[in-house]
C-alpha cells in the first residue's frame, strides 16, 4: 500500500495512473457513473470528448464574463454620455452631445466591453480554477511528473462524499489504473 | 453511411425547375420592356439584384479558399455545396452584360466628357472606360476560372481520392487569395463606389466583404437544411456543423458591424463635404429610415439571436436568422445603391423585384444543374472522415 507525501497530514486523495488516453477516457466514465463529484483526470495533452466523458457540466464563466463586458459597457455608458450630454454639456464641431452623436462614444463603449469582458475571463478563469498557487499535494509524487510527458493520471479527493481511502484504491484498481497511491498533504 | 444516396436526385424538384425558368424568362421580359421605358430605373434595379447575388457568390467562392488555405477540417462536408455556390460566378459573368449597355447610366463620370471635372480627371487613367473594361473582365476572368477549377479537382478527387488533389487545390487557393482581394475590393470600388466617382471610403472593399461572407454563409445553412430535408446528408452533417457555421455567422455579424461602423464614424467625425454626402444622402429623408433599419436589423438582431449558444445548435432556428440576415443584406445592398438614382427618398419600383427573381431564378436553375452534376459532398476527401466526426 503505496502512500506519498507528509504521512501525519491529512489525505489529499487517492491517484491512479493509466497508460492511454483511452484508458484514461474509459476509467473516467467509469468513476462518472459511480458518481464521484471531487475528482479530476490528467494527460499530458487534451482530450476530445473528455467534457463529457468526465459528466463535466458547462463552466458558468460565460456568463459571468457577460456580466463584465456588461459591466464594462455601462461605464462608458456612465462616463462618457453622462457627464457630456447632461452634467456639463459640450458642444463638440458643432454638434450638441446627444443621442446623434452616440457614435463618438462607440469606440470607447465598445474597447472598456472587451477590456472588462477580457479581464473577467481571464481573472474568473484563474479563481475558479484556484489559481495561482505555489503548490498541489499531487507534486508529492514522483510518478506524476510524467503526466506532462506521456502518462495519464486519475485523482478521487478525499474531499468527495462517497470517499473511502480502500473502496476508492479497489475501484480504481478494478477499472485498470497501475501504481495506486495515496496522496497526503504536506 | 454508405446506403444512402450521394447524388442529387431531380425527383425532389420536378416540374419546378421549368418553373424556375419560365420565372426567369417571364422576368427578364418584363424588365426588357421595363428598361426601354424607365432606363435609369432599369440600370440600378438591375446593378441592385446583381450585386445581391454576386456577393453571395463571392462569398462561396471565399470559403472554399479559406477552406483550403488554412486546411480546415470541419468544412469538408459542406465545401461542394459552397464550391457550387461559388461556380455561379461564371453566370455572372453573362448576367454583367446588360449593364454593359447601361453603364453611362449608372456610372456617371462615364457621361463627364474628359478635362471638363477637375475631380474626375485626377483621377485618370483609373476611371477611364478602356480601364474600367478591362478590369470588369479581369475579374470576371479570374473568379470564373479560379472557382471553376477547384471545384473540377475536388470532384476529380471523388473518382480516385487521390490526395494530390487537395495540395494542388491548396496550391491554386493560395495563388487565388491575393487575387481575391484584389478582385473583391476593386469590383466594389469600380461598380458601388464608382456610382459617386467624387465620393470615396478606404473602408469601402473590406464593407462588401464583410457583407460577403456573412450572406454566403446564410445561403449555405438554408441550402444544407434543404437538403437535409429531403434526406441527404444523414450522418454527415450534424449540429455540430450547424454550430460552426452559426459561430460564423455571429463572428460576422459583428465584423459587417465593426467594419461599417468604423467607415461610417470616421466620416461622421471628420465632417468632409466630399465624403459626407455618401451618408447625408442615406441619413436624410425616407432614406434614413432604412439605415436606422439596417443598423437595428442587420446587427442588433441577429447579435442578440445568435449570442447564446443553444440556437446556434438547432437547424431550424439558425435558418431563421440566416432568412433575417439575407433580407437585410438585400437591404444593405438596396440602400447602397437606389439613394443614387432616387436621391430625394425611397421609391421602390417593380422593377427591383422583377431584377431579383430574373438574376435569382437563373442561379437557381444553373444551380440545381451543378447540384445534381457531383457529389453533395467530397466523397473521398482525405479528411472527411474527421469532418463527419466534428466536435465543437
Amino acid at each position: 500500500m503505496k502512500a506519498v507525501g507528509n504521512l501525519q497530514a491529512p489525505v489529499y486523495g487517492v491517484a491512479a495512473e493509466f497508460h492511454s488516453a483511452r484508458d484514461l477516457y474509459h476509467a473516467a466514465e467509469k468513476i462518472r457513473d459511480a458518481g464521484f463529484s471531487k475528482w479530476d483526470v490528467f494527460s499530458p495533452f487534451p482530450i476530445h470528448g473528455m467534457d463529457e466523458a468526465m459528466g463535466m457540466k458547462r463552466s458558468i464563466l460565460g456568463k459571468v464574463v457577460f456580466l463584465g463586458g456588461l459591466t464594462g459597457f455601462l461605464t462608458a455608458v456612465t462616463l462618457q454620455f453622462g457627464p457630456t450630454a447632461f452634467l456639463y454639456p459640450l458642444i463638440v464641431a458643432g454638434k450638441p452631445t446627444d443621442l446623434f452623436t452616440v457614435p463618438a462614444f462607440f469606440p470607447i463603449m465598445f474597447e472598456l466591453t472587451i477590456l472588462i469582458s477580457a479581464f473577467t475571463a481571464v481573472f474568473g478563469m484563474l479563481l475558479m480554477n484556484g489559481l495561482p498557487r505555489l503548490n498541489h499535494a499531487l507534486f508529492n509524487w514522483d510518478r506524476f511528473k510524467k503526466v506532462t510527458e506521456d502518462k495519464f493520471f486519475v485523482a478521487i479527493e478525499s474531499a468527495d462524499p462517497k470517499f473511502s481511502e480502500r473502496p476508492v484504491r479497489d475501484f480504481l484498481e478494478s477499472l485498470g489504473g497501475d501504481n495506486i497511491t495515496t496522496i497526503h498533504g504536506d | 453511411m454508405s446506403e444512402q444516396p450521394t447524388t442529387f436526385d431531380y425527383k425532389h424538384v420536378g416540374g419546378r425547375f421549368l418553373g424556375l425558368v419560365a420565372t426567369a424568362l417571364a422576368a427578364y421580359a418584363a424588365i426588357f420592356i421595363g428598361a426601354a421605358f424607365a432606363p435609369d430605373q432599369f440600370a440600378f434595379s438591375y446593378l441592385f439584384a446583381f450585386t445581391f447575388f454576386f456577393t453571395i457568390c463571392m462569398g462561396g467562392f471565399f470559403w472554399v479558399l479559406v477552406h483550403h488555405a488554412v486546411d480546415a477540417e470541419w468544412s469538408v462536408v459542406v465545401r461542394r455545396q459552397l464550391e457550387n455556390i461559388g461556380s455561379l460566378l461564371v453566370v455572372m459573368a453573362l448576367l454583367f452584360i446588360p449593364m454593359v449597355f447601361v453603364a453611362p447610366r449608372l456610372w456617371d463620370w462615364m457621361r463627364i466628357a474628359p478635362g471638363t471635372d477637375v475631380l474626375l480627371s485626377e483621377k485618370w487613367p483609373y476611371l477611364t472606360p478602356w480601364f474600367f473594361w478591362i478590369r470588369a473582365g479581369f475579374y470576371f476572368l479570374f473568379f470564373g476560372i479560379a472557382a471553376t477549377w477547384l471545384r473540377a479537382n475536388s470532384i476529380l478527387q471523388d473518382a480516385d481520392g487521390a490526395p494530390r488533389y487537395t495540395v494542388f487545390n491548396r496550391r491554386i487557393t493560395f495563388a487565388s487569395l491575393p487575387f481575391f482581394a484584389v478582385c473583391l475590393t476593386f469590383s466594389a470600388i469600380d461598380w458601388l463606389m464608382g456610382l459617386d466617382f467624387r465620393w470615396f471610403s478606404t473602408m469601402w472593399g473590406v464593407y462588401i466583404f464583410a457583407g460577403t461572407a456573412l450572406s454566403s454563409l446564410c445561403v449555405l445553412v438554408l441550402l444544407i437544411t434543404a437538403l437535409r430535408g429531403v434526406g441527404y446528408f444523414e450522418g454527415v452533417i450534424t449540429v455540430e456543423h450547424y454550430h460552426i457555421i452559426g459561430k460564423l455567422m455571429f463572428a460576422f455579424t459583428i465584423f459587417w458591424a465593426y467594419i461599417g461602423f468604423s467607415q461610417y464614424m470616421l466620416i461622421w467625425y471628420a465632417n468632409i463635404p466630399e465624403e459626407t454626402i455618401y451618408f447625408l444622402r442615406r441619413n436624410t429623408e425616407s432614406w434614413q429610415v432604412l439605415s436606422t433599419v439596417l443598423v437595428v436589423g442587420h446587427f442588433f438582431v441577429p447579435f442578440l439571436l445568435l449570442l447564446s449558444n443553444p440556437g446556434k445548435r438547432k437547424p431550424a432556428f439558425l435558418c431563421g436568422v440566416a432568412v433575417w440576415i439575407l433580407l437585410m443584406h438585400l437591404l444593405d445592398i438596396y440602400v447602397i445603391v437606389l439613394p443614387v438614382l432616387h436621391k430625394a427618398g425611397v421609391v421602390v419600383s417593380w422593377m427591383d423585384f422583377a431584377c431579383l427573381a430574373a438574376i435569382g431564378c437563373t442561379l437557381a436553375a444553373v444551380f440545381l444543374k451543378r447540384l445534381g452534376d457531383a457529389p453533395l459532398w467530397p466523397l473521398r476527401d482525405p479528411r472527411l472522415a474527421k469532418s463527419i466526426a466534428l466536435k465543437n
